[in-house]
């Protein structure tokens, strides 16, 4: 028994109260997944939306399971976090309730994903990845000039994008970092509001960007840039800011106690502890933003993705072959590049 | 005549609840070598930041040669900054720029922003910032980085960065505490000299009493942010040690 290591926490209203929502989500996610896959197998599964019945059961479902379990003080959610056993249970069941969960998703994945032996080695699937096992191993040549040229243009479409979102992130980074915003309640709540759009925007992939830039300025390298500077300046103004909160405070304190003002204190204090970690972040992101170049080439953000889609569209996979060998080579020495040029600014 | 600062029923409070200073309360006057001595916690960094108003005390008053500064913002907040040099334990020198700079630094107070920024220090400060490095002996290693220094050196570079706002007063935060013995006494007799032959007011928080009897003109000590004691540093006798220190604590010589 492990019981030594269990730290006894106070039965708060918090924990309880995290305790019920989170029963709310297993128990409806039980009844949820017997009642939608695992029961009626393959036919019906995907017929959403519910019909309102189905609903008011699974609120149902969920509301008595979770109540259940409050009552008994024996909140499955709660224990998680807790990391203490409550009263009533032994660690034997909830293993057991650990397990049927990741069963029970392991069989409603199986189902959903469609996972299908059968197809994986039939003779008919193998011999299709033979051909294209085989085209890609013997690329098409010809092209080779048109898939320099697409990927030049990809490499300056993440290099572009880079660059116009560094100074912005930079502006950005500042208003974003906790330590520099706590003073008022006005700087609180810019730091807050800045935050949550940075965050949304970075949540969305840059290929939904790449999408509703193709429609907004037409399918092309300017759409697939103006999609990569919206998640560069996202993630740069993150990391930027982060490094920002690491700063030593000790030069800040002093700078500002020689009198400087707010803008010198930042640029004499702050940005002398930034500038190395700013400029590795930033080799990065072009590294990255070239691979997310290519991939956002495949909804019309232009570059040697545009290209490999076209070919795969037609099925000329000799030439996707090439083109798969000119992607693979580029990023693995852009890879290699910025890998030496980081560690050389450590 | 006013003393050059008065500090009247100080008490700070942080945001997190917790009270560094309790209804403190004594003067200064110009020329005064006053040292602040107590544990580590007792609040003696507190009063110093609040002396040059990097903190804002919650209640109480600090006079500046008569003017009230407790509550003051903006460029008057800056100019009662520029008046005052701080030096630090740590130093707090902008590693990765030279020393020359580093002192420049010490002139933003009366820079512009952009000219600073654009690296056009004046001439005279120019000049003012050598002159301060030949006052700590480092005029050589002008041009170095300032992290290739040793403590010592650095700790000198950071007096000649306060040096170079003309101070009124110094204030130095234990600042021979990350320095081994004799690099020590260099600091302080630095510390001394800008006391003794330019009337510098020097507030200064120490540990050692070696260090406090053969520096300061006068004493204070806090205790759990309360100012306990107050007089010349030859009245710290034992019982005074013991009442400072706690009962257990035995004084330690530093040479
Ligand atoms: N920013 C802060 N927030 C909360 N408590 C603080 C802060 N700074 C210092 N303190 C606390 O205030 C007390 C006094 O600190 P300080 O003035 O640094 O003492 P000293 O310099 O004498 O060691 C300490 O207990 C310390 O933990
Ligand atoms: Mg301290």
């Amino acid at each position: 028994m492990r019981s030594a290591d269990m730290v006894a926490t106070p039965n708060s209203l918090s924990t309880k109260a995290f305790g019920f929502v989170g029963d709310l989500f297993i128990g409806a996610y039980i009844l949820s997944v017997l009642d939608r896959v695992v029961v009626p197998t393959l036919a019906d599964y995907v017929a959403f939306p519910l019909s309102p019945a189905h609903a008011i059961a699974y609120i149902v479902f969920a509301i008595l399971f979770a109540s259940t379990s409050l009552l008994m003080g024996v909140s499955l959610s709660a224990a998680f976090v807790r990391k203490t056993l409550p009263d009533g249970i032994s660690r034997k069941i909830l293993t057991h309730i650990g397990y049927f969960l990741l069963s029970i998703s392991i069989i409603a994945g199986w189902i959903i994903t469609d996972v299908s032996p059968i197809e994986f080695f039939s003779g008919k699937g193998l011999a299709g990845a033979g051909r294209i096992f085989g085209a890609l191993v013997t690329p098409e040549f010809d092209i080779i000039g048109q898939a320099l040229a697409t990927m030049v243009e990809t490499i300056y479409t993440a290099l572009m994008a880079t660059l116009i979102a560094v100074p912005i992130s930079f502006l950005l980074s500042f208003p974003a970092a906790r330590n520099l915003m706590d003073g008022s309640r006005p700087k609180r709540l810019i730091y807050s509001s800045l935050r949550v759009v940075l965050n949304v925007s970075r949540s969305m992939e840059p290929i939904i960007w790449a999408i509703v830039f193709s429609v907004w300025v037409g399918i092309g390298p300017f759409a697939g840039m103006l999609a990569l500077v919206v998640h560069t300046i996202a993630s740069l103004t993150k990391q930027y800011s982060e490094q920002i909160e690491d700063v030593d405070s000790g030069p800040i304190e002093a700078i500002s106690a020689t009198g400087a003002n707010s803008i010198q204190t930042i640029w004499f204090a702050i940005v002398p502890q930034c500038v190395i970690p700013f400029l590795s972040f930033t080799i990065y992101r072009w590294d990255i933003n070239v691979r997310m170049a290519t991939i956002i080439g495949f909804v019309g953000g232009g570059g040697i993705g545009t290209l490999l889609i076209q070919y795969q569209g037609l099925a000329k996979f000799h030439e996707v072959g090439t083109l798969i060998i000119v992607i693979t080579f580029v990023v693995w020495i852009l890879d290699v590049f910025s890998a030496r040029i980081r560690e050389a600014l450590k | 005549m006013a003393s050059l600062i008065e500090v009247k029923n100080l008490s700070h409070t942080y945001p997190n609840g917790f009270t560094a200073l309790k209804n403190v309360s004594f003067s200064v006057e110009e020329g005064e070598f006053l040292v602040v001595i107590g544990l580590s916690g007792s609040g003696k960094s507190t009063l110093l930041r609040i002396l040059n108003r990097l903190i804002e005390p919650t209640s109480g008053n600090v006079f500046f040669k008569g003017l009230d500064v407790t509550r003051i913002e903006g460029d008057e907040l800056r100019t009662h900054r520029g008046q005052i040099g701080m030096i630090f334990q740590h130093f707090n020198l902008i590693g990765r720029h030279s020393v020359i700079s580093n002192v420049l630094y010490g002139s933003l107070g009366r820079t512009g922003t952009l000219q600073s920024i654009s690296g056009g220090f004046s001439k005279p400060d120019v000049q003012l910032a050598k002159e301060s490095l030949l006052r700590v002996g480092i005029a050589d290693k002008a041009e170095n980085r300032a992290d290739s220094l040793s403590g010592g050196q650095q700790q000198r570079v950071a007096i000649a960065r306060a040096l170079m706002q003309r101070p009124r007063m110094l204030l130095a935060d234990e600042p021979v505490a990350s320095l081994d013995p004799a690099t020590s006494h260099s600091v302080m007799n630095y510390l001394e000299q800008i006391n003794k032959e330019q009337g510098t007011t020097v507030i200064c928080n120490l540990h050692f009493l070696s260090l406090v009897r053969k520096y300061a003109t006068r004493v204070v000590a806090l205790k759990a942010g309360e100012l306990v004691f107050e007089g010349k540093p030859d009245a710290i006798t034992e019982e005074w040690f013991k009442a400072i220190y706690g009962e257990d604590a035995i004084e330690v010589e530093i040479r």
